[in-house]
């Protein structure tokens, strides 16, 4: 089957499966490995931050330059950004300053290191962003702001000890970017934000709190649970998602801490493991179309399953359970 | 070895909430680990919250509370104890 919209089923057949839930487990493994990047994509993206890296460095010694979201986490689709950050060694927050911003953004456009390069000084977090004349990546740089390390961090560890929290939020993040909800500052949901509330479903659920079941066995089950929670059941208004020290997920109500209460009540509520009485996704105002989609996409599966579940193999032949949610829009890989 | 279980929620398909090939069990049935000495499950006694209202100690298709999500939740969902491994219950 050739598709354009669903590449990922070419060659991956599994029509034949008795549980339409396994046929959905497959091809979500099947999806993450076709945009997965290549041995070449990874070299190219760690070839583009040394290179900058270097350059920074060079310019500036007593500098430190790290990077964090999805690419330092390794939950990044084709074509995402590279965040980056340049940090004074003693933390003295020396290059947070607009000196600092210009003379290295006419650095890069000097030493044709990027195309496009804009400088953001008025923003809350001042950057610089810029195309990698290599690879075509969008690149940011920030200053001075450790908390996206220190989230980094936190995600690495996460994936380490959940099974299944990298596929999952892989699938969710595709799904939510097709629909341009997953930018902050048009109300979407975060990266980071989407990793909190697929590993809090993940380690709630009642399967996977008793460990009766292996999660990289149920995806397909466990992805339509998530969309039927978040799409159909969670309670906004009153229940917020919370991490305790050891990064143990439990709820919370928003009745309890002053920092959770909006006029508006119908808004997600995620707790910063790293500060109780921060609201993660503060930003995400438009709840109301996230919610829908979660509950359209619980809807359009569950919708497939059933159709298939009674169809022919005839019938079933290349069809795709997983492509009425996700589409693949780019380049074909 | 793998068991597969079929989750036990509706007991008769012909009731008033969803048709035979509308039927939740189509989709929700988990391939399930065997539990033997070296694999026990373990009761989730710090994990059990509920969805609705917050609390701990059940899950949110029990809540008593008055519902808050506008959306209704006809068939039930993974967030029950009935979905807790039937040694568990
Ligand atoms: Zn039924
Ligand atoms: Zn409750």
């Amino acid at each position: 089957n050739n598709n354009p919209r669903y590449p990922w089923i070419r060659n991956n057949d599994h029509s034949k499966q008795i549980e339409i839930s396994d046929w959905l487990t497959m091809e979500i493994k099947d999806f993450i490995k076709y945009i997965s990047p290549s041995a070449e994509e990874i070299q190219a993206r760690n070839n583009t931050v040394g290179r900058l890296r270097e350059c920074i460095t060079g310019m500036w010694p007593d500098a430190e330059v790290h990077c964090f979201g999805s690419f330092a986490t390794d939950l990044y689709l084709p074509g995402s950004d590279i965040d980056m950050v340049v940090v004074s060694k003693a933390r003295n927050n020396k290059y947070d300053n607009r000196s600092s911003l210009y003379q290295l953004s006419s650095y890069i456009r000097n030493n044709k290191l990027g195309i496009n390069v804009e400088t953001i000084a008025k923003a809350k977090v001042p950057i610089i962003k810029f195309v990698d004349p290599a690879t075509k990546i969008h690149i940011d740089i920030s200053f001075e702001r450790t908390n996206g390390i220190k989230a980094a961090e936190l995600i690495i560890s996460w994936i380490k000890d959940t099974p299944g929290l990298r596929e999952l939020v892989l699938i969710v993040k595709q799904f939510l970017a097709v629909r341009r909800l997953n930018v902050v500052h048009t109300g979407g949901l975060g990266g980071f934000a989407t990793i909190c509330l697929v590993r809090s479903f993940l380690k709630l659920h009642p399967r996977m709190a008793t460990r009766s079941i292996d999660p990289l066995e149920n995806l397909g089950v466990l992805l339509i649970e998530f969309f039927e929670l978040y799409g159909y059941n969670f309670g906004y208004d009153n229940t917020v998602v919370a991490f305790d020290e050891d990064g143990d997920p439990y709820y919370v109500s928003k009745n309890s801490n002053a920092a959770f209460q909006n006029r508006n009540p119908f808004t997600l509520a995620i707790q910063d493991p790293h500060d109780k009485n921060n609201n993660i996704s503060r930003g995400t105002f438009n709840l109301r179309d996230i919610k829908r989609a979660f509950g359209g996409a619980f809807e359009l599966l569950v919708n497939k399953c059933y159709d298939m579940n009674q169809a022919t193999y005839k019938e079933r032949l290349g069809q795709s359970v997983l492509g009425d949610i996700i589409k693949y829009k780019g380049k074909q890989r | 070895c793998k068991q597969r279980r079929k989750f036990n929620f509706c007991t008769d398909c012909n009731s008033k909430t969803h048709s035979a090939d509308r039927c939740p069990n189509i989709w929700r049935s988990y391939i399930t680990l065997p539990q033997n000495k070296a694999h026990k499950f373990k009761y989730p006694a710090d994990l059990i919250y509920c969805y609705n209202c917050a609390e701990r100690g059940h899950y949110g298709d029990e809540c008593l509370q008055q519902r808050v999500s506008k959306t209704p939740n006809i068939n039930g969902s993974a967030f029950t104890g009935e979905n807790l491994p039937r040694e568990l219950r």
